[in-house]
């Protein structure tokens, strides 16, 4: 009987504790750091047999850091990034096991257009691309960098053809030979991001897709209200505002990275926060 | 024969009976139960991260099993004095080597089939989650446990070495890991040393010592099939021929040390 009530008092003061204990704790000031990653050539010799273990814990170190930073911009807590960091970590990651294919997502997604470190992310996912033969992704995400964010038609559709070889798909054919011509980068942006997304089964990369998605279909929306205008008036409108007032469109989208879309002289929609979520104080040397 | 069969078996069922083993198997279960809910957490790669958490989790356990078996199976009949009223009776010292190593080996090999049973399941189960478009290929993944469990019977052999040199147990646990990580390390170096850039990093006198230790120590690294089994990659067949020829001959010529320094032992 004794033990019972005794065992029957420590379970009620355990569950009494733990619930404040776990709200207070809540509301702790986190500390979000990514922390120092060794050296590929030091991991590599103490890790041992679990080298791909150690890679996979880098990318997930990564993951939840970025994840947490994600958490924190979309509530406008000011963070500052470690991109540099976390660019070195993958690369780590990418030398102990040069078949995590979550390096390659990771880094497409994230220091393409959020840090714009497009050469950086084609070279690792050229090093990528010799292990992973069969992998139709790399190609792809190398062929859209070539395309869309450094211009280079030429070596985008050379990719494209590539993963389309590799994955069979027409379409990704179909898009080497739009890149030729170069017809609407934002559409491609868009039609990029949407292949991502429908591939896409973790939650905060599905996040990301989402945003990005929105944000370029809001810039397309404008775009073409405004080529509109231009068609008809014969010079661009002097603010997006404009086009509101003159029926162009009903009212203006919301850019969801927390900016405000503008039009510049030559009539080309662009935004405040450049369409990052972070905007300045990162880590990321240019 | 018929020692080295009582031998075996005495120290077969020793092992099976052994309660901190059973507390660490429990250990490994639970985490190998967690290999599903970790995979998770990966972007796209939850099939291979799952085969990469049962693999490392099996070889950790091995790494565990095979240091306390190869240093404390004769130690503790050392130090308990056992080992004088054993060797009183007609039994060779040969076959009590044998025996003690035999059963050691046989356990380890029983650890890893009952862990790939488990690791089956678990397995099967993360690759369900998230379909990869790389196959889960069965023949890599048993070929990387067997791999697994002939590096750790290795190790147990420089385990039981070890401990028949010392009558000390720092010697055997010390320098039974120091070989381990040594051993893991060596072919990295030399892949190093051979390259360009590390033969202008390094001087002539660290490259001969890199390549004695290379060719001296156990090379452990040569067992590990952990990617070829993670992404399916196509098996060497030579290279696991070759591999397989190395652990027979080192694995006896390290028994054969041990043996032949066991005979010349003074137990008083």
């Amino acid at each position: 009987m004794n033990r019972l009530v005794l065992t029957i008092i420590l379970l009620t003061a355990y569950i009494a504790v733990t619930l404040p204990l776990s709200a207070s704790l809540k509301s702790r000031p986190d500390l979000v750091k990514l922390g120092y990653t060794p050296s590929a050539e030091v991991l590599k010799y103490i890790t041992a047999d679990q080298k791909l273990l150690a890679a996979q814990w880098n990318v997930l170190k990564v993951l939840f850091y970025y994840g947490t930073l994600l958490d924190k911009w979309r509530h406008n807590i000011p963070v500052a990034a470690e991109y540099y960091n976390m660019y070195r970590t993958i690369c780590v990651a990418a030398k102990l096991d040069p078949y995590n294919i979550d390096i390659y997502y990771f880094a497409q997604a994230a220091f393409t257009w959020e840090v714009g470190r497009v050469k950086e992310v084609n070279a690792l996912l050229e090093y990528g691309m010799k292990y992973r033969t069969w992998d139709w992704y790399l190609p792809f995400f190398t062929g859209f960098n070539y395309g869309y964010f450094l211009h280079d038609y030429k070596q985008a559709a050379k990719y494209l053809q590539r993963a389309a070889e590799l994955s069979g798909q027409q379409y990704l054919a179909t898009l080497a030979a739009r890149y030729y011509y170069q017809s609407d980068a934002t559409e491609m942006g868009i039609a990029f991001l949407k292949t991502m997304l429908k591939q896409a089964s973790d939650a905060r990369e599905r996040r990301m897709y989402q945003l990005r998605i929105q944000a370029l279909s809001a810039i397309k929306y404008l775009q073409d209200a405004v080529r509109k205008y231009i068609r008809d008036n014969g010079h661009p409108p002097r603010d997006l505002k404009s086009l509101v007032s003159s029926g162009y469109i009903e009212k203006l989208p919301r850019d969801p990275y927390g900016g405000h879309f503008y039009v510049d002289k030559n009539g080309k929609v662009k935004t405040t926060s450049k369409l990052a979520l972070h905007g300045k104080n990162s880590d990321n040397p240019k | 024969m018929q020692h080295f069969k009582l031998i075996f078996s005495a120290t077969f069922v020793a092992i099976k009976r052994d309660r901190l083993l059973h507390a660490l198997a429990g250990a490994s279960l639970l985490l190998f139960l967690l290999v599903p809910v970790i995979s998770m957490f990966s972007m796209r790669q939850v099939q291979e991260l799952a085969i990469t958490l049962f693999l490392s989790s099996l070889s950790f356990t091995l790494l565990i099993f095979s240091i306390l078996l190869g240093v404390f199976s004769i130690w503790k009949d050392i130090e308990k004095r056992y080992i004088i009223s054993v060797l009183s009776m007609p039994i060779k010292r040969k076959d009590y080597l044998l025996g003690k190593f035999a059963a050691i080996a046989l356990f380890l090999m029983f650890t890893v089939c009952l862990m790939g049973i488990i690791g089956y399941g678990t397995i099967t189960f993360a690759a369900h989650q998230y379909q990869s478009e790389i196959p889960v290929s069965w023949p890599n993944i048993f070929t990387a446990m067997l791999m697994s469990g002939a590096k750790y019977i290795l190790l147990a052999v420089v385990a039981l070495l070890f401990s028949v040199i010392s009558t000390s147990i720092f010697l055997p646990i010390a320098g039974t890991i120091g070989i381990f990580l040594a051993g893991s390390a060596t072919q990295g170096l030399y892949e190093y040393i051979n390259s360009g850039s590390g033969a202008q990093d390094i001087s002539l006198t660290g490259q001969y010592i890199i390549k004695a230790l290379y060719y001296l120590l156990p090379n452990f690294s040569a067992f590990d099939y952990q990617v070829y089994a993670a992404y399916a990659l196509a098996l060497p067949l030579d290279t696991i021929f070759y591999t397989v020829c190395y652990w027979l001959i080192y694995t006896s010529f390290l028994l054969f040390c041990a043996s032949i320094i066991f005979e010349k032992k003074e137990f008083r």
